[in-house]
């Protein structure tokens, strides 16, 4: 599914370097229906650098299609502004924004054949057969859809027809990439191979993209910076790094990978970082702005594959007791019952046959490096 | 746990007589006769008594005249043309108040909707009267209104007329079919800089075409088969419906009339079976995921002058239903406005109490023998006959798809005489003077027949749509077919039986073209009656047994909704009978 190595200069002629900044000040979308007003985007600010790769990332139902249906034009903001380098937009219908969106359902003209549909935009504009001759070709090439021209959609595979309908988007040279869960229609094999396509492409046209997705993993392997949305609002914006190692929130925490909780009373607090003492150690951790010295509610926040186990085994108890272990190829899962309660660690390239049995006792480190101590919301 | 034990083992292997289809159930094969008797006396047998006095020795020197007489190829000609107009005018406007419907950001379109389906529940006719007395030479609007002497009777007539009659049905498609589309495919026209007037150029107009094929090719056949309109309205412009019945009821010169109706019938048959085929097509509209996006509706200024063409198509078939209504209770509409109790009294007490009579009864006969032989057949054709379905299939469908005149000129073939076999008398005479019960048979077998295609498209795809596992989870625990489709399936298609009641009532009523031929001077019915009255003036008259025809329609459908349960809509109905598969 790799694409042929394609030319810098092919497709058509980037967007102006720079241009593409895309900022939303706290945009807020009101639906008003039978059973009543819905919040579905409350106060969303964001600001989204030219050439940035931007993900927006929660659970379904939290605001995600609506708020890049509100970029694309599709529907009006309630309150709040769109700026698209500087100007603002509120009020362009969205065939005047230069914006292309690829659609969850791809849309792809059923009536047109492949060329036809990658040409549609740029027949709108107006342009030359010429142009348009060499856009399509050079779409053509770096999408890998050589021979594909005068197929029908119905005749191309799942894959083949996302990657007509990010052909067409590309060439209306749009500044900024709309999509919204482009891969959701793939099986798990395709969609990798598509992520790496859709980000190579991306990264070559220096399009800013607003990229939606329930995924964690698709978004952690694509972006440049993810928002997490919860329930209509931003939870947090940051780097995939920082959202795992840092996560502002339990939610996030949670949302994003596999995440142990063990509840922790912070004895001092010094600017970013605290003293607590979990699981028999006292250990200094960073800590959350929102974190306050002996406040309840507080918990410290521990990846599963960042905590150690060592069997005990003089004899004595030690913090824990394996309850389960589950192997998963490359990593092995234990359930362990503790003081703090049960949590889970992952143990990455030991030898399977070594596994600790149920009914072992343990002691359980944590690196409290990358430990992170939160408030409950 | 004896009842378990004496149940047989579920793994058991073939039998000695090694595998074999299971025996059909007893109850099944009683139903598949009965249907193939319905079928076969209602539509089989009239249409070969056709075939064989079109194929008779006498007949065949008329091919010759019929193709070498320039009257009767002018007919031909006629019909074809009266066909093709009003497909492409019924097709427009069905598309145009569909557009409004789905795409316009208007006021009032729940509104634009009743009037769009109000000619599905009057009689064809009621529409041609009115046009005559508002739109006619003496019209009360061309003439009084505007001052124009319009000679409405002829193509022009005919044309407007079988248009605002016949439309429904393709708004009806044609609505489904926009509201279908895939929002997201305008959405990303609309996103790559499409105005309104490109996507509805490029996109939409382009997806739709395929789907105004079949309203088309259904309104071609409807306007070719109809006999009503063409007495009424046609003046001199004679189609092959109109002249089949005249050779008939005038000249009684059934030959003629037989060869009439092979002509007749093989553009019908050729046009019915070409818009089945065409709609069962695997057409592939939508690719991969589910629709997503939401629809734009058209706000600038460009939709008002498309609304404006949609209300005054709206405002003709209010000022015609309304003529009905107000023609029924006025002297003479638009000379002596004077308010009258006379026709109604006429019609609901008078002469006319026994025709509402006698259709009232013979409707309600036929409407729950149509209904349930439409379900049996749809059933059978679903779910218990593989390779003999079509044949039953097709058979159902005869009703609709031959026309109405060319079904009552087979009755009247096949049944009028009475059948000996020696001095044996084995089947009576049914049509005609001295026909048993007053032709009321007869009567009540054609409105059976014309009725049962709509309530088995209807069944088709209800069954069609429901899992054939539910029916089998009822089989496996032990209850018979029939026990099974009336515990199980009919419950669950309640909302196709609600359609085939409503819509056998509603074209029982209102039906001309087979009926005409059948009456008797014992049993009258209500579109005689109409046709009769307009055919000589008495417009009052016609619009009275109009009215408490469309009166007694919509209170039938009240009545079968109530009796049946089930809240659907007349829309969904109505849709749901277009919808096959
Ligand atoms: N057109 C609409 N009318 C009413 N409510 C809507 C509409 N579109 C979305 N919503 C509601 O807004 C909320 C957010 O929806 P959406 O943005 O589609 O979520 P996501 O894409 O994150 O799954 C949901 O509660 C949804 O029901
Ligand atoms: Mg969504």
């Amino acid at each position: 599914m790799t694409a042929a190595p394609v030319a810098t200069d092919s497709v058509v002629a980037r967007p102006e370097a720079g241009t593409g900044r895309l900022q939303l000040e706290a945009l807020t979308k009101r639906f008003t229906g039978r059973s009543g007003t819905v919040t579905a985007v409350d106060q969303v600010t964001l600001d989204v650098r030219a050439g940035e790769f931007i993900t927006l990332l929660g659970p379904s139902g939290c605001g995600k299609t609506t708020t890049l249906r509100m970029v694309a034009g599709f529907e009006d903001a309630s309150t709040g502004h769109i700026r698209l380098d500087d100007a603002v937009i509120d009020h362009l219908p969205p065939q005047r924004r230069p914006m292309a969106m690829v659609f969850q359902s791809y849309a792809l003209f059923p009536h047109m054949t492949v060329a036809q549909n990658i040409a549609y935009g740029l027949r709108l504009q107006r342009r030359t057969r010429e142009e348009i001759a060499t856009s399509m070709r050079m779409a053509l090439t770096s999408m890998n859809l050589v021979g594909m021209e005068d197929r029908s959609p119905h005749e191309l595979s799942g894959g083949q027809q996302q990657r007509v309908a990010l052909a067409r988007a590309l060439v209306v040279q749009p500044k900024v990439l709309l999509f919204d869960e482009p891969l959701s229609n793939l099986d798990a094999k395709l969609r990798d191979a598509m992520r790496a396509e859709i980000r190579r492409i991306q990264k070559m046209f220096g399009i800013t993209s607003i990229y939606v997705t329930h995924d964690q993993d698709e978004a952690m392997s694509m972006s440049d910076r993810i928002v997490v949305m919860n329930k209509a609002r931003v939870e947090q914006v940051a780097t995939p790094g920082e959202i795992y190692a840092r996560p502002s929130s339990v939610f996030v925490a949670d949302f994003i990978g596999r995440a142990n909780f063990l509840e922790a009373v912070p004895e001092r607090i010094d600017g970013t970082s605290a003293v607590v003492t979990v699981l028999g150690r006292q250990l200094t951790v960073a800590a959350h702005p929102t974190v306050a010295a002996g406040g309840v509610g507080t918990y410290l926040m521990v990846r599963p594959e960042t905590m150690r186990l060592t069997p005990v085994t003089d004899g004595g108890t030690g913090i824990g007791v394996v309850l389960r272990s589950t192997f998963h190829g490359p990593s092995i899962d234990y359930e362990v019952e503790t003081t703090a309660g049960t949590v889970t660690v992952t143990e990455v390239g030991k030898d399977p046959r070594e596994a600790l049995g149920e009914g072992t006792n343990v002691d359980v480190t944590i690196d409290p490096e990358r430990a992170y101590l939160l408030t409950q919301d | 746990m004896t009842v378990l034990l004496s149940e047989p083992a579920p793994a058991a292997g073939p039998t000695a007589a090694g595998p074999r289809r299971p025996r059909r159930d007893l109850g099944v094969q009683a139903l598949i006769i009965a249907s193939i008797v319905l079928v076969t006396i209602g539509a089989v047998v009239p249409l070969v008594a056709v075939l064989a006095t079109a194929f008779g020795s006498d007949a065949l020197p008329r091919y010759a005249e019929f193709f070498t007489s320039s009257v009767d190829l002018t007919i031909l000609r006629n019909t074809l043309v009266l066909g093709f107009l009003v497909g492409v005018c019924g097709t427009a406007l069905g598309f145009l108040f569909a557009f409004v419907q789905a795409r316009l950001d208007v006021p009032g379109k729940k509104i634009l909707h009743v009037i769009a389906l109000m000619p599905i529940v009057s009689p064809p006719f009621a529409v041609a009267t009115a046009t005559v007395v508002l739109y006619g030479r003496r019209g009360v609007i061309s003439n009084g209104l505007f001052g124009i002497e319009y000679d409405i009777y002829g193509l022009d007539g005919l044309v407007f007329v079988l248009s605002l009659s016949l439309f429904p049905v393709a708004y009806l498609g044609l609505l489904g079919m926009l509201r279908g589309l895939d929002p997201a495919l305008e959405e990303a026209a609309m996103n790559m800089g499409a105005t309104r007037w490109q996507i509805l150029r490029t996109v939409i107009l382009p997806l739709l075409a395929p789907g105004l094929v079949a309203p088309f090719l259904l309104l071609f056949v409807e306007a070719i088969a109809d006999l009503a309109n063409p007495l009424v309205l046609g003046g001199d412009y004679t189609v092959l419906a109109s002249r089949a019945y005249l050779a008939v009821t005038g000249e009684y010169d059934t030959t003629s009339a037989a060869v009439y109706c092979v002509i007749l019938l093989v553009p019908s048959l050729a046009m019915y079976f070409g818009q089945r085929w065409w709609l069962n097509r695997k057409v592939r509209t939508t690719i991969t995921g589910r629709p997503s996006g939401s629809v734009h509706l058209v706000t600038g200024w460009a939709r008002w002058p498309i609304y404006g063409l949609a209300l005054l198509a709206a405002a003709v078939i209010v000022s015609l239903y309304g003529t009905v209504i107000v023609g029924a209770v006025t002297r003479v509409f638009g000379v002596d406005n004077t308010f009258t109790l006379d026709y109604l009294k006429e019609v609901v007490l008078g002469v006319g109490s026994e025709a509402v009579l006698d259709t009232l009864t013979f409707a309600a006969i036929a409407t729950p023998v149509a209904a349930f032989f439409g379900l049996v057949v749809a059933w059978l054709v679903v779910r218990h006959l593989h390779r003999t379905a079509w044949l039953l299939d097709l058979g159902g469908t005869l009703g609709v798809a031959v026309p109405g005149t060319v079904l009552g000129i087979g009755f009247v073939l096949a049944y009028r005489p009475d059948r000996y076999i020696g001095d044996f008398q084995v089947f009576p005479s049914l049509v005609g003077g001295g026909a048993i019960a007053g032709g009321a048979f007869a009567i009540v077998l054609a409105y059976v027949v014309r009725s049962v295609p709509a309530g088995q498209r209807t069944a088709v795809g209800a069954l069609t749509q429901l899992h054939p596992y539910i029916e089998q989870a009822s089989t496996d625990l032990g209850a018979s077919p029939l026990r099974t489709f009336r515990w199980v399936t009919l419950p669950l298609i309640r909302p196709a039986l609600l359609t085939g009641l409503s819509y056998s009532f509603a074209r029982s009523m209102t039906s001309v073209s087979t009926i005409v031929l059948l009456v008797t001077p014992e049993t009258k019915i209500i579109t005689s009656q109409v046709l009769s009255a307009a055919s000589t003036g008495r417009y009052g008259v016609a619009f009275a047994y109009c009215t408490v025809l469309t009166a007694l329609v919509l209170v039938a459908f009240a009545l079968i909704r109530l009796v049946v349960g089930a809240g659907v809509s007349l829309q969904r109905t109505v849709t749901s009978e277009r919808q096959k598969r």
